[in-house]
């Protein structure tokens, strides 16, 4: 694990950051920071921008304006280390996206043999390592079609952590899943998050929100349009907007 | 009704002809169509890279080879790459006509091929390559260990296709003129008819043709369904069987189609 020094600034600092598809604007000026180890949950009704903000951070998708800043340093879609760059931020998608071709071993070790340039010991024992924390030792050889959903995000995540990243970005990491199963990946998650990890959350599990965010960010309409801590952005929301999608997903 | 069957099915006929295009034809077409798949394989999965490129600039050759290749009859190719190259001093296998002729059914073959790539390559989930990028890979790291396996997988039963087409084409080497050795099936079967005015030899010629393309024909289909319904049951064991819902492969739930050179995904490699 590379050790981070601690710095004072926000691990994460977003700036009047604007996303335009075309015509369509779909982030709007957004200004949020991140703190070191901190877990924000980003909420908000479907095409709010959620998710385009999340890419943003690791320029999955890039902004079309305004800065993005990890550790102080600006991050560009043509800055020269932006491998660099992504390897140091994870990322759990909501369709999971694990390789089919591979099996669940080889889905963790390939970035860290062709990204980290690790040994083929090193990486094997790292998967392992890291299959086991999420609780699927024994299913290094299975293909993921073989797995159930919940299972297939346990082993994205863990291929994303295998790369120990300072950074960790989910992505609706449980609208796939079916509810049974939901938990499982939850209970992952929520111990990520008290380990110490820095996470960005998209999600509409507001439970795991209400219980394992510092903080949360209210989205509507490509504005962040309201962000406080859990308690009191679940107890008194002061916009009526996010009083009304309160009302609906509660 | 006699004279048909003497023209076509004139056993002494047939009978002579067949051992050279058993032992001396049907080797010949085998080997100039493998030869010329081998070839076509290789460009055409180079072209179709050009094909996805998310640049306009790269993708122009490519787009420029496919639709010249694909757009002129086999035969011109054949005449142009076999008899106009060594008149233009290019002779690069010297006065065997069996190069060019490999050169020439692989051109094309690479065009129809590097389109099939194209498909393929762009059927592959764009999570896939999203996935890879999020993990640190660079642009030509994820292409070639995470998308185009899976587009070459997607599109097998096309290729093997290719090879029957390889097959049929190499028939065009006649208009190059071979020597004792190298004759291909039409070839022997057009030399004896010339020689006999009787046209059973081109029956036995046809025979063999079938012989080899029902059977490929059908080895294409076969690998067509199992690569369809009988994906990954074979590593199963018995207790991970997947249950109908959560056990959908993650690829066919991504959502709307790939676009796997997103520019916006794109960054520095």
């Amino acid at each position: 694990m590379t050790i981070t020094p601690v710095t004072s600034g926000p691990h994460i600092e977003l700036r009047e950051v604007c996303k335009s598809f075309g015509s369509a604007q779909v982030l709007c000026d957004v200004t949020a920071d991140v703190g070191h180890g901190e877990t924000v949950c980003v909420i908000g009704p479907s095409g709010s921008g959620k998710s385009t903000l999340l890419r943003c951070v690791n320029l999955l998708s890039a902004p079309t304006s305004g800065t993005i800043r990890i550790k102080g340093e600006e991050i560009t879609p043509t800055c020269a280390d932006l491998n660099a760059v992504r390897t140091r931020i994870g990322m759990v998608f909501q369709s999971f996206n694990l390789f089919p071709h591979m099996n669940v071993r080889h889905n963790i070790t390939v970035p860290l043999r062709r990204v980290l340039k690790l040994s083929k010991e090193e990486a094997n024992g790292r998967a392992d390592t890291l299959l086991a924390r999420v609780g699927l030792s024994g299913l290094a050889s299975v293909r993921p079609a073989n797995l159930s959903g919940g299972q297939q995000q346990r082993v994205a995540i863990a291929r994303a952590l295998a790369m120990e990243p300072e950074i960790m970005l989910f992505d609706e990491a449980t609208s796939a899943l079916d509810p049974e199963m939901v938990k499982e990946v939850i209970d992952v998650m929520r111990d990520l998050a008290d380990s110490g990890m820095t996470m960005l959350v998209v999600t509409h599990e507001i439970g795991f929100a209400r219980e394992a965010a510092d903080r949360v960010l209210f989205m509507d309409n490509g504005v962040l349009t309201e962000s406080g801590t859990a308690e009191q952005m679940f107890t008194e929301p002061r916009t009526r907007r996010l009083q009304d999608f309160l009302s609906k997903v509660l | 009704m006699n004279d048909f069957i003497h023209t076509f099915f004139d056993w002494s006929q047939i009978k002579a002809v067949l051992p050279s295009l058993l032992s001396e034809g049907i080797w010949n077409t085998l080997l100039i169509a493998s030869l010329a798949l081998l070839l076509a394989l290789v460009l055409g999965l180079l072209v179709a890279i050009l094909l996805i490129s998310p640049n306009r600039w790269v993708r122009l050759p490519g787009r420029i080879y496919v639709d010249i290749l694909r757009g002129l009859p086999a035969i011109l190719t054949v005449s142009l790459v076999g008899i106009g190259l060594p008149l233009a001093g290019i002779a690069p296998f010297g006065q065997s006509p069996l190069g060019y002729a490999v050169v020439a059914v692989g051109l094309i073959s690479a065009a129809y091929i590097a389109e099939i790539f194209r498909s393929g390559i762009q059927s592959v989930a764009a999570g896939q390559a999203e996935a890879g990028r999020s993990l640190g890979m660079s642009y030509l790291q994820t292409l070639t260990l995470i998308v185009v396996p899976q587009g070459v997988r997607n599109v097998l039963p096309a290729l093997a296709n290719q090879f029957i087409v390889a097959v049929k084409e190499s028939a065009l080497v006649y208009l190059l003129g071979l020597s004792v050795g190298e004759r291909e099936l039409f070839f022997i079967a057009q030399q004896r008819q010339a020689v006999t005015y009787n046209s059973s030899s081109f029956t036995a010629a046809a025979m063999c043709y079938l012989l080899i393309t029902i059977p490929l024909t059908y080895a294409v289909n076969w690998l067509d369904r199992r690569l369809r319904d009988g994906r990954d049951r074979r590593s199963v064991p018995a207790v991970l069987a997947p249950d109908p819902v959560g056990g959908e492969p993650a690829l066919l739930s991504a959502t709307g189609p790939a676009m796997v050179l997103d520019p916006s995904i794109e960054g520095t490699s």
